[in-house]
């Protein structure tokens, strides 16, 4: 099982009106993933994702902490997930930050499929990661969303050989954030 | 020297050219606007336009458009080393072309928004994107990288991407070159810019060479060769005259072609350095530039659309006419001589008259390690002359040459062989001091050896032999001295059936291959190849489409390049491989081209004189082996397209086969033929111009379909593209369905047959049993003992009871009527049998009184069938082994049970002396019960009661 889950991110750029706004926050931000293996079904979910954007620098970051998720199948399968796969106490954090790659327009309501580039680290260990979000704008505030895969193996995530009916090779995390500024 | 006079000609030159074709869209597609052009590795160009993909095999296009946008122009296409085709589109989007439809290709990371400009494959197999605007994207079979300015990319937008010599992937931008690697997730860029020597940051255009430098096409600044090894960059075209470039191609590395935006197609030649305009595309703007398999040169321009030329022979029109021979100088001078003198065009254009007031006739030509050109005249003896010195001396008959007339002029080293009417003369300016002194000379004839006099041509190979092509007499070889004749050749004769010695006669042109075979062309008999042993014909049966052969002459890699009025054809000499020219490279009928006009130079380009102006062929380097290519690209069995890419195996009922095929030509696609045939049911060859065969109700068997196509109707070697398949039988006619039928016959007949005895046993059976059990009961009932027991019952009654008596005799003969109507059944209701029954309890009772009861349910009215007799031979059982007295009575029970059973039961008082008998009675009952109805007999016996239940038949 496994653990694996991380973070996610994806920012966003938004943008109420112009760009003239500051830099904007998650009001609400969850993180969830699936791990699909042939012999367990593993989920996890937090609420705990932090993420800020700017629109102005188009930048984004995102960051939660890996103690939070919950909803394992038992508590043995958290306690995995925490200390064997994921070792959280040495790797609290997974951070996903960079830049958004296309120059939109936010100062309409409407919905944007956009991609971010970034670096996300997840177990210590970072990747540059290409990654697609639906940005829906309403009302100045906007909600992103994301579906993505982790491969473990690009995080030095090691499961033992006999675990691995039970842990996928690739994990996959969704992201759902609502964001508004900071004020 | 006061010889010469010079005249300067006016050059109103045409500049050379090779001659384009357009490709007309018009009637299918009018108004198509072609942007790229793509050769993928089978040889197909594919066109990219605002409508869509094209792919274009000569003759038809297809069009493919992508099903789920409207915005279709495609900017780059690419097939990567596994076959897979990818199309970018200037909407960002990216499709894969799978059997004929382009399928969207979703990566997780999504795609682009702006413009795909470039799609390569690096050495690690990993296919790069590059974008207008997002800089340039990875695919490493994963995940999508992204590389922009963010990681060091000079630009995002990418106007050209290549994969450079050293496997990076260069990228144009307008900040410079930025060189990428991608390798175990690390990136790496490298940059080159003006700091580095780029002489203009905007970069069009990179074109990597195979050289292992890379061509740089710029806005401002022309054109500029980056040397990796050096690391700096070179200007090989100094002065670039103006216009941006947008496109580069290179042909053969021999030269660069150049297309501009608005200043028209320029090439540039790697081998003398000049820079020349394309006629035809002044002030065109240049979308894209290809060269092809074939060493055509594509050209998609705003003012002409897409055309193409096959850049291997180019057409240099000349003032001068009837050119009778030609000679290429180092310099790059071309000296020409016609009935009218001898002429020199310069690079520049400028022609020269040498040598006019003498009125020369000029047959030959030949230019000496000294620079020296010779000059062979008709009936004026040989010149030679220095035309940087402007020495000059004539050698004729004078000076003791054969004679007059030159017909050809060879040599080595100094050494110089006149071919003349009149025998072979050497000359000996191996010191070049032929403008001192009569040089030193031998003369050759018949009376050396010479098979004759009249010598068209003199050919010195490579081994110093010198070979002497006669008229009507074969060939001379002059050796160590000696002569040697060959005069005749072995040839198989098909109508005599053996082989037979024919007459070399008249040899017009020599040639030698790069195995140092000799080659020869005559005046009637075609070609023959000349391994120093034996000779070897080609003529028309081996594809040679003109006999009248002018001029055979070997170019750079030993092909053999053969002039006839008819065209120019290209011969393989291993191979005996033709290809034929003419039309398509702008040969009109007639070129009139004669003996010898014709000369390699120092590149190993050919030069051929022609009656209004010269052919420049410049060879491939690596001469084509297969042309056209054979692509067959449909088979549809019972209209239904199938996936041809491996054996078929069809029902009998789809044996209507329909395949498409193509042969690639680009260079005359109007001269392609087909042939095919479909071994397994016609072995014969179908020649055909069309692109299709169609078979109809093929029987079941195994079959290849196979096809070739060829440009030349020579059906040499061209490999043959095949498809196997198979149309099976009709089940009902495979083994396994005819040996399952015959089983099935076999088994049927056998359970008949086998039913049918066990019937017939039966009945036999039955029969027997029923003979038997009637007897049995017969006698049963004149058993004395009974009739005895019955007349002492009879006589007691009478005494008492006469009127009894009267029953009695009449129940005794009723029963006895009774048994002897119904014993001749088989079977007999219930009601009657019980009838029978009361009869003999009735005749029992009288005899035992109250000792004896019968008792008849009446449940026993069923309708149902027994054996005759079975209630009789029950009781009557009972009554014999049982102790009937009156404190003891027998009970005796008739009942039908609730299972279909007809049950006699009686209280068990066995008599201590059982009566003896047969024991017939019950076994004959068991057997007939079995027989009829299959079901036994159930006999129980306690210790109180007998019961027999015999099974019975329902209904009647």
């Amino acid at each position: 099982m496994k653990p694996l889950a991380f973070v996610l991110f994806s920012f966003a750029s938004l943008g109420l009106v112009g760009t003239a706004l500051g830099v904007f926050s998650t009001k609400k931000g969850s993180v969830s993933f699936t791990s699909d293996a042939p012999l367990e079904v593993i989920k996890a979910s937090s609420d705990e994702l932090k993420g800020l954007i700017d629109p102005k620098a188009n930048t984004f970051a995102f960051t939660i902490d890996m103690t939070s998720f919950r909803g394992f199948n038992s508590p043995l399968q958290m306690e995995h997930f925490n200390e064997n796969y994921l070792e959280t106490t040495t790797y609290q954090k997974s951070s996903f930050s960079g830049k958004i790659i296309e120059e939109v327009d936010f100062t309409k309501d409407g919905t944007h499929i956009l991609r971010a580039k970034g670096k996300l680290e997840i177990h210590g260990v970072t990747t540059e990661r290409i990654i697609k979000s639906e940005v829906t704008v309403k009302d100045g505030k906007f909600r992103v969303r994301s579906n993505f895969t982790v491969l473990l193996a690009e995080h030095d995530i090691a499961i033992p050989k006999i675990v691995h009916q039970k842990v996928a090779e690739e994990i996959q995390v969704a992201v759902d954030a609502e964001f508004e500024s900071k004020g | 020297m006061k010889f010469l006079l010079f005249l300067l000609l006016p050059s109103f030159l045409l500049a050379q050219s090779p001659h384009f074709r357009e490709v007309s869209m018009g009637e299918a597609y009018p108004g198509t606007r072609v942007e790229m052009l793509y050769q993928d590795k089978s040889g197909l160009v594919w066109f990219g336009s605002q409508k869509g993909l094209f792919r274009y095999d000569g003759q038809d296009f297809l069009l493919l458009q992508k099903p789920d946008s409207t915005n279709q122009r495609v900017r780059v296409v690419f097939q990567d080393r596994k076959m897979q085709q990818w199309v970018g589109y200037h909407d960002g989007s990216i499709y894969k072309l799978q059997a004929n439809e382009l399928v969207k290709w979703m990566p997780d990371e999504g795609t682009p928004k702006v413009a795909i400009t470039g799609i390569v494959e690096d050495e690690a197999g990993q296919v790069w994107f590059s974008s207008y605007g997002e800089g340039v994207y990875c695919f490493d079979g994963k995940r999508l990288h992204n590389f922009n300015t963010d990681d060091g990319l000079l630009g995002n937008e990418i106007y050209v991407m290549a994969k450079g010599p050293d496997g990076r992937i260069w990228l144009g931008t307008d900040g410079g070159i930025s060189v990428c690697r991608f390798a175990k997730g690390n990136k790496q860029v490298e940059n080159l810019a003006r700091k580095d020597g780029l002489p203009d940051e905007i970069v069009h255009e990179l074109l990597p060479d195979q050289q292992g430098n890379i061509w740089v096409g710029t806005y401002d600044k022309g054109i500029c060769r980056y040397l990796p090894k050096e690391r700096r960059f070179d200007f090989p075209l100094k002065d670039w005259p103006d216009g941006i470039v947008n496109h580069l191609a290179l042909f053969e590395g021999k030269e660069l072609w150049i297309g501009t935006d608005g200043h028209g197609i320029w090439r540039y030649s790697l081998q003398d350095g000049s820079l020349s305009p394309v006629t035809g595309f002044e002030k065109s703007k240049v979308y894209d530039l290809m060269r092809d398999m074939e060493g055509n040169i594509w050209t998609v321009t705003n003012t002409g659309g897409v055309r193409y030329a096959n850049r291997q022979f180019e057409y240099l029109p000349t003032t001068f006419l009837n050119i009778q021979a030609v000679l290429a100088q180092k310099d790059g001078c071309l000296w020409v001589g016609t009935p009218d003198g001898l002429f020199c065009q310069k690079k520049n254009g400028e022609v020269k008259l040498w040598l006019k007031e003498r009125k020369l006739n000029v047959i030959c030509l030949h230019e000496d390690k000294f620079e020296n050109i010779w000059v062979g005249t008709f009936d004026k003896g040989t010149f030679c002359l220095n035309p940087k010195t402007g020495d000059l001396r004539q050698l004729t008959e004078k000076d003791s040459i054969s004679n007059n007339s030159i017909l050809s002029i060879d040599g080595t080293n100094g050494y110089v062989w006149l071919a003349t009417l009149g025998g072979a003369t050497e000359i000996d300016n191996s010191l070049n001091r032929i403008f001192k002194e009569r040089p030193p000379l031998r003369r050759f004839g018949k009376e050396d050896g010479l098979a004759a006099n009249f010598i068209y041509k003199v050919f010195v190979d490579r081994r110093k032999r010198t070979w002497f092509c006669t008229d009507g007499q074969g060939i001379s070889l002059l050796e160590n001295g000696s002569i040697k004749n060959f005069q005749s050749y072995k040839e198989f004769d098909a109508e005599a059936g053996k082989e037979v010695e024919r007459q070399l006669k008249a040899v017009y042109s020599m040639a030698e291959d790069q195995r140092g075979h000799i080659w020869l062309s005559t005046a009637t008999e075609g070609i023959f190849e000349f391994d120093g042993k034996t000779f070897k014909r080609l003529a028309v049966k081996e594809g040679i489409r003109d006999l009248a052969i002018t001029s055979l002459v070997a170019d750079a890699n030993g092909q053999l390049v053969v002039v006839h009025p008819s065209g120019i054809d290209l011969l393989t000499p291993e191979t005996h491989h033709l290809i034929y020219y003419d039309e398509e490279i702008g040969l009109k009928n007639d070129i009139d081209p004669n003996l010898n006009a014709a000369c390699s130079d120092q590149y190993g380009n050919v030069w051929l004189g022609m009656k209004d102006g010269l052919f420049k062929y410049t060879p491939l380097n690596d001469p084509l082996e297969i042309h056209p290519k054979t692509h067959l690209h449909s088979v549809m069995v019972a209209y239904q397209t199938v996936d041809f890419g491996q054996a078929g195996s069809f029902s009998h009922s789809q044996n209507n086969l329909n395949f498409e095929f193509f042969g690639l030509w680009y260079t005359d696609p109007a001269s392609v033929r087909y042939r095919y045939r479909m071994v397994g049911y016609d072995t014969n060859w179908v020649s055909t111009k069309d692109r299709h065969a169609t078979f109809a109700s093929l029987p079941p068997g195994q079959y290849r379909f196979e096809v070739t196509s060829t440009e030349n109707d020579a059906w040499s070697d061209e490999p043959v593209v095949s498809y196997e398949f198979s149309i099976s039988q009709p089940f009902w006619r495979r083994w396994w369905f005819v040996l399952a039928c015959c089983a099935i016959v076999g088994a049927a007949f056998y359970w008949f047959q086998k039913t049918r005895e066990l019937r017939l046993k039966r009945v036999a059976l039955l029969e027997k049993e029923k003979v038997e059990s009637e007897l049995a009961a017969l006698k049963a009932q004149i058993n004395p003992h009974f009739l005895f027991n019955s007349f002492n019952t009879l006589i007691s009654v009478i005494e008492e009871d006469p009127k009894a008596a009267v029953e009695y005799v009449e129940n005794m003969s009723d029963f006895y009527r009774t048994m002897l109507q119904l014993r001749d059944k088989p079977m007999i209701g219930l009601e009657e049998e019980v009838d029978l029954v009361e009869n003999f309890g009735y005749l029992l009772k009288r005899r035992y009184g109250d000792a004896f009861q019968l008792e008849v349910n009446p449940n026993c009215s069923r309708d149902v069938q027994v054996v005759p007799l079975t209630l009789q031979v029950l009781v009557e059982n009972a009554v014999k082994h049982n102790v009937i007295v009156k404190s003891k009575p027998l009970k005796v029970q008739v009942m039908m049970t609730d299972d279909g059973y007809l049950m006699v039961k009686n209280n068990l008082q066995p008599k201590l002396q059982p009566e003896k008998g047969t024991g017939f009675g019950l076994d004959s009952l068991r057997r007939r019960y079995e027989l009829l109805t299959g079901k036994q007999i159930v006999i129980e016996k306690t210790e109180t009661e007998f019961k027999v239940s015999v099974p019975t038949i329902a209904g009647s």
